[in-house]
């Protein structure tokens, strides 16, 4: 039996090993990430592999625990059910297009006494009290990729675009609460969205929690198509 | 004790992203594969599209299948 044949051992801090003769077979991992939640993976051949390993890192790791999985991989989705995770919520993967002529949007001006900030430009102190303000848990790791709208010596909204080649990745656009609903969000991915498409990039990638109606409504607005989605599990 | 993956690493080029969340992968041998991302980099919000050059772990029971386990800058 080949069950009977693997070891499961933890190798290092959230790291374990599945071993059949000598070799590994299967590994699985976990991250903290910057909110303090815990996420796990695992990497197995076979579904049995992947119970064993399952077995072995939730006997130890502290709950709740979390993992994504590509909607579309149903036999990775149905071993997570498997082991008693349960969907927690789902994020929608759309490809956007940055030709104004497809997105309809203008040339990206701010509301009247704001003004926007460029790529590279934004203050790393005035970001920071903005991810604050919209309890963000996000690290400020590199200002650079930021832009923003102003209004007098503060940030109102942000934009965080992560230069990937061939296909950048809009990663997190906020505004604070006490100015939504006032063109700020689109008036950022205005300005981005030319910048880039000025520079020669067809379409950007942005990632949005189905839950959040409002940012996918702006990016469903701004001809966005719905490619995959990701499922965040969670076994409480 | 030995830790070494029972599966072989390989260099390969994406050719094509199909619908299950599998990725038909081009080895520096010409073989293909049919490969899925691992655990790892799907926690990391990694993409992986067609054109990237990505490094594959071969299936010890199947050659025709693999785990795409990193993907390099372009």
């Amino acid at each position: 039996m080949k069950q009977s044949t693997i070891e499961v051992v933890r190798v290092a801090a959230g790291h374990w090993h599945a071993l059949e003769d000598d070799g590994v077979v299967g590994r699985g991992h976990t991250t903290y990430r910057p909110d303090g939640r815990l996420f796990v993976s695992i990497d197995a051949w076979h579904g049995t592999t992947f119970d064993l390993v399952a077995r072995a890192m939730l006997a130890s790791l502290p709950r709740p625990l979390h993992t994504l999985v590509d909607e579309a991989d149903r036999e990775l989705t149905a071993q997570w059910h498997r082991v008693g995770f349960v969907p927690a919520r789902r994020e929608w993967e759309y490809v956007v297009p940055t030709d104004p002529a497809h997105t309809s949007l203008g040339p990206g001006r701010p509301p009247r006494a704001t003004t926007i900030v460029a790529r590279g430009r934004a203050e790393p102190d005035r970001l920071k009290a903005l991810l604050r303000a919209i309890d963000e848990p996000t690290l400020l790791r590199d200002p650079s990729r930021y832009a923003a709208v102003a209004w007098r010596d503060e940030y109102l909204g942000l934009l965080r675009l992560a230069p990937v080649p061939r296909r950048p990745v809009v990663g997190l656009v906020a505004v604070r609460p006490d100015v939504r609903r006032r063109g700020i969000a689109r008036a950022l991915l205005a300005h981005v969205l030319g910048d880039l498409h000025d520079a020669g990039t067809r379409d950007v990638s942005a990632t949005v929690d189905e839950a959040n109606l409002p940012a996918v409504a702006l990016v469903e607005a701004v001809g966005g198509r719905r490619g995959t989605s990701q499922l965040e599990l969670v076994l409480a | 004790m030995s830790r070494t993956p029972k599966g072989i690493e390989m260099e390969g080029t994406v050719v094509e992203a199909l619908r299950n969340a599998m990725f038909r992968v081009e080895l520096a041998n010409g073989h293909r594969v049919l490969a899925h991302i691992s655990g790892k980099i799907r926690k990391n919000y990694i993409k992986v599209l067609p054109e990237d050059r990505v490094l594959v772990e071969v299936s010890p029971y199947d050659l025709a299948r693999g785990r795409i386990v990193f993907r390099y800058r372009a």
